[in-house]
């Protein structure tokens, strides 16, 4: 796998942790009615804690997207600010 | 009796905004309807959802079908209810979930997190401090010095809090006039320093994000990582 795949791996995994760490962790709740397999969600928190605590794989992929929002903004003769991607 | 999967909840939900449409394990999208209020719903078997990827990703896809036409107040991920609970639940609780819609109407949450190195601040904040303890070290005796280290331990703690609370500062000012509502957690130990939900009118997505990578421009020891727009999941509770 070359680096640009596993930046892009990276990245979306980015994506997914931050939803997780949406739908996990708030929203609406009905008192005793929130049934999710427990060990699995164990897994998925142990996930976000070390992707987070990992800030050189945070540097790596933010800033591989700041390179590519760089390019992109150059690329655009106005030097409007591009839409940035994988986000939300 | 039937066990329904729960989406989100709105008073401005319509069958059309789900069309072609499916939720978690394949199943359909349906509206229950009770009085102002609609959830988005599918059926559902079995005890428990399992948290796995497709599941989360189906949960957070459907809330997001939904908030392309209207803000919903999305349920948490693993919401189960038999029918009859979820239409008495919303009875029940029908004034307040009005209410908590009325908040989020027009809006959208965006998220800002911070990241930092803790070690990394903690040591800048050390370096600071050296020469000072240069000078107290060498006229104290054994029993002084490790009262001296406890307090220098504490003051570094106190002094790192102070560091997380200047950059939650800093956010705060960055989306002064355009969050409605923030929700803000600083932890000063850890990597993640600030997380911060935003309600944010439709449309000031783009100026969200412009103040914010401002912000983070001129400060090199922080990393910001952004997110939206989302269904409001910070701010669903019906406020008490």
């Amino acid at each position: 796998m070359s680096d640009a795949e596993l930046i892009l791996d990276e990245e979306e995994e980015l994506s997914l942790l931050e939803t997780l760490d949406h739908v996990l962790d708030r929203g609406l709740v009905i008192a005793g009615e929130v049934t999710i397999a427990v060990a699995d969600v164990d897994l998925v928190y142990l996930g976000l804690n070390v992707l987070l605590g990992s800030v050189e794989t945070v540097n790596r992929v933010l800033g591989v997207r700041e390179q590519r929002l760089e390019y992109l903004r150059g690329l655009k003769p106005g030097g409007e600010a591009a839409r940035p991607e994988g986000e939300g | 009796m039937k066990r329904l999967y729960a989406y989100c909840v709105g008073d401005q939900l319509a069958d059309e905004m789900l069309e072609g449409a499916s939720g978690v394990a394949g199943a359909p999208l349906l509206l229950l309807r009770r009085g102002r209020l609609a959830v988005v719903a599918s059926p559902f078997e079995g005890k428990a959802v399992p948290a796995t990827r497709e599941n989360v990703l189906e949960h957070s896809r459907v809330n997001g079908l939904v908030l392309a036409h209207t803000t919903p107040l999305p349920f948490r991920f693993g919401t189960l209810a038999d029918e009859q609970r979820l239409g008495e639940h919303l009875e029940k609780n029908e004034d307040a979930l009005v209410s908590a819609l009325a908040r989020v109407r027009g809006c959208v949450e965006m998220g800002a997190k911070v990241i930092w190195d803790a070690a990394a601040q903690s040591e800048a904040q050390g370096a600071a401090e050296d020469e000072g303890r240069a000078v107290e070290a060498s006229a104290q005796g054994a029993g002084t010095e490790f009262l001296l280290a406890k307090q220098r331990a504490l003051k570094g703690a106190e002094a790192l809090k102070a560091r997380a609370e200047e950059v939650a500062a800093l956010v705060a000012a960055g989306v002064e006039g355009l969050a409605r509502e923030s929700s803000v957690e600083v932890n000063p130990s850890g990597s993640l320093v600030v997380r911060a939900a935003h309600l944010v009118e439709r449309g000031r997505e783009e100026e969200y994000r412009e103040r914010l990578r401002a912000l983070g421009a001129g400060r090199d020891d922080l990393r910001l990582m952004l997110s939206g727009p989302w269904p409001p999941y910070s701010f669903s509770a019906p406020s008490a």
